[in-house]
């Protein structure tokens, strides 16, 4: 056996610039993989965090009532009591913070045209610990009196605040300053217009809030919309996670012990909210691993005629290996050891490569607005720095693969030398 | 002496470009345990596939061969190997070398493959058989640096170091000088007397036939004659 890898080892060194490119072959398909994946990963994650942190939340809590009905956004069966609610899910194992939110739908409009929007109720002392909205917001957030009042706003009409997507203003030709008349149902079906002043406009990356989202208080909806601090839904945000699948799972076993803990509520995870964009997200990331396997495979092909030109250029030693009494499966053996020796060298400098990727990718980043300006509505943000994600799996898996792949490159031209006859091997020119 | 060869009406026929080529016509050959047998015929009269065949490299298309009263032609692939690797030892015309292995690691081969010995016993072995054939401090060289004469040597050494019960030698002598040729000739001699060792040669020299005990001249795939050597 030792005789076996000496003759592969020396014979790779002895065509070591073959090798070398073989090897390097591999390298580029190996360390693409891993730092793709990482990359994949850092935009899922993306991905995930903006939907989290700008709309779903990590759980949403209705009553079963308002779940049933929540295409028309049945106000009236809104959450009664949310203040003995949220402090209860505060102390809830896992839940880190907990903030108030209620949609509606209304008619946004300059005065000669109106858009239909979802109006969103918020509480602009907790909201900001649950969702990000600041971080992406034009001019100033709500400074109108905070928190859920059950009476009606000390707020005067004229002072009542809105925050809108900037796509929206600019559709309806508004900007910040400039007073908008928003046109809703209240609570109990009356329909009610009023002026609101814009002081905000957002910038996400989720087109939805862009170009057909409003933002109000609970102190001016409280008035406007006739809560009177009713909410229709509590939204959480939970201890944060290590990766994607711990979170969805944790996500979903606090919507499922909320659930399970009353029966007038319903508590959903993002996952079960979002379940179509996590399976897109899944679909999209499995065609990006097929095409990386796809050079992966390429490298194959380099190893298989890396192989193959050593067997053609050796076979008068199969001859004499088998005339010694090697047998079949030995001769198999020698020149596997020989696509292995290149595979593993490939594997093992594709890792390097990749791992140095990575780390790059994970503290440094990719300046995305310099690669591919604002996309926007993939749900990636296409401004800033896009960082990679740390997945040593994806870099086991890399090489286990490369070496499979190099295991079954090297046989077929293995297994065609071995089946020669040892005259025929001797003969051969 | 005890049969150690038989053939019976081996014939072996190959296609070569557009024509049948008869190498062996019907050969009737025995050999003895510690017989030292020189092939001879002119080119192409089918000494090498007579070697080939007696050491299962080839098979016959029809006829038997018989290894110690035990037919080859109906052994595996598998079976054929451990035959080679337990009984016969090959010295080619072209000496066939591992080129990426030194003169003491082709020297070892045939017994790393054979996974008898002791690693110590083989390097002592093949040490003590490089000595022999005159290439001691040559150990570490590859064949690239070795003359052709030298190469040749290496493959003598490499075919007697496991000491084979048969050893089958194409033109052993070919591409040695006269005096080395002499040696090497004396070496397999005293192998074939002390271990009886049997050596089956097809050759052109003279000295290696003066050497022989039996003498078998082939022509067109026949044998013409089969007799006592002359010297």
């Amino acid at each position: 056996m030792n005789t076996l890898i000496r003759i592969a080892a020396r014979n790779v060194v002895r065509h070591r610039r073959r090798a070398l490119i073989t090897a390097l072959t591999m390298m580029v398909g190996i360390a693409v993989f891993i730092w793709m994946d990482s990359l994949m990963n850092g935009m899922d994650k993306v991905s995930v965090d903006n939907l989290i942190n700008l709309h779903d939340s990590s759980v949403k809590v209705f009553t079963t009532a308002y779940y049933k009905d929540r295409a028309s956004y049945p106000l009236e069966s809104g959450i009664a009591d949310p203040q003995a609610l949220i402090r209860r899910l505060s102390h809830d194992r896992g839940v880190s913070r907990v903030t108030p939110r209620t949609e509606f739908l209304a008619e946004v409009g300059n005065y000669r045209d109106s858009l239909p929007v979802v109006g969103v109720v918020v509480d602009p002392a907790s909201d900001p610990t649950v969702f990000t909205l600041k971080d992406y917001l034009t001019g100033s957030y709500f400074t109108s009196p905070k928190g859920i009042a059950t009476g009606p706003s000390a707020s005067a009409s004229s002072d009542r605040q809105i925050i809108l997507g900037k796509e929206l203003a600019e559709k309806l030709g508004l900007t910040l300053g400039q007073t908008v008349l928003l046109d809703a149902t209240t609570r109990y079906g009356a329909e009610n217009a009023d002026d609101f002043t814009i002081v905000g406009l957002l910038t996400t990356t989720d087109p939805g809030l862009n170009q057909s989202t409003v933002f109000i208080t609970y102190a001016d909806a409280n008035d406007f919309l006739d809560l009177s601090g009713l909410t229709t839904e509590l939204d959480l945000k939970l201890k944060s996670r290590v990766n994607l699948a711990d979170t969805v799972a944790e996500a979903n076993t606090v919507a499922k012990e909320i659930g399970e803990s009353s029966p007038t509520l319903t508590a959903k995870s993002f996952a079960e909210i979002d379940g179509g964009f996590l399976q897109l997200l899944k679909q999209k990331r499995a065609g990006i691993v097929i095409l990386i396997l796809i050079i992966l495979l390429i490298a194959a092909v380099g190893i298989v005629n890396t192989v193959l030109m050593s067997v053609y250029e050796r076979i008068r030693e199969v001859g004499v290996l088998k005339a010694l009494g090697l047998s079949n499966r030995e001769v198999v053996w020698m020149f596997t050891l020989e696509g292995l020796a290149v595979g593993l060298l490939g594997c093992l400098m594709g890792a390097a490569l990749g791992i140095a990727l990575e780390v790059q990718l994970i503290f440094v980043g990719l300046p995305l607005d310099k690669i591919a300006g604002n996309l926007g509505g993939s749900g990636v943000a296409f401004w800033g720095r896009l960082y990679g994600e740390w997945n040593p799996g994806a870099i086991l898996f890399a090489v286990l693969f490369g070496l499979a792949v190099s295991l079954v490159a090297a046989l077929i031209p293995a297994r065609r030398a071995a089946r020669m006859t040892a005259t025929a091997a001797l003969h051969f020119v | 002496m005890a049969t150690i060869l038989q053939l019976e009406g081996v014939r072996k026929s190959y296609q070569k470009d557009e024509q049948r080529v008869e190498a062996l016509r019907g050969i009737d050959l025995t050999i003895e345990r510690g017989d030292l047998v020189a092939v001879v015929g002119p080119s192409g009269s089918g000494k090498t596939t007579l070697l080939n065949i007696v050491g299962c490299l080839d098979l016959p298309s029809s006829g038997s061969v018989l290894y110690d009263g035990r037919e080859l032609g109906g052994m595996s692939e598998r079976e054929l190997s451990r035959y080679r690797k337990e009984n016969i030892s090959f010295i080619f015309q072209s000496y066939n070398l591992i080129p990426v292995l030194t003169v003491l690691e082709n020297v070892e081969l045939p017994m790393v493959i054979e996974r008898k010995l002791a690693r110590a016993e083989m390097r002592r072995r093949a040490e003590a058989i490089i000595d022999a054939v005159g290439l001691a401090g040559m150990l570490e060289r590859f064949p690239r640096e070795l003359s052709g004469g030298q190469e040749q040597r290496v493959a003598i050494a490499r075919a007697l170091v496991k000491e084979p019960i048969v050893v089958l030698a194409d033109e052993p002598t070919a591409n040695l000088d006269s005096h080395t040729a002499e040696e090497i000739v004396a070496l397999m001699e005293r192998m074939n007397a002390e271990r009886r060792t049997t050596f089956v040669f097809s050759t052109h020299d003279a000295l290696v036939q003066r050497h022989a005990h039996r003498v078998v001249t082939l022509r067109d795939g026949l044998i013409q004659s089969n007799g006592r050597s002359a010297a």
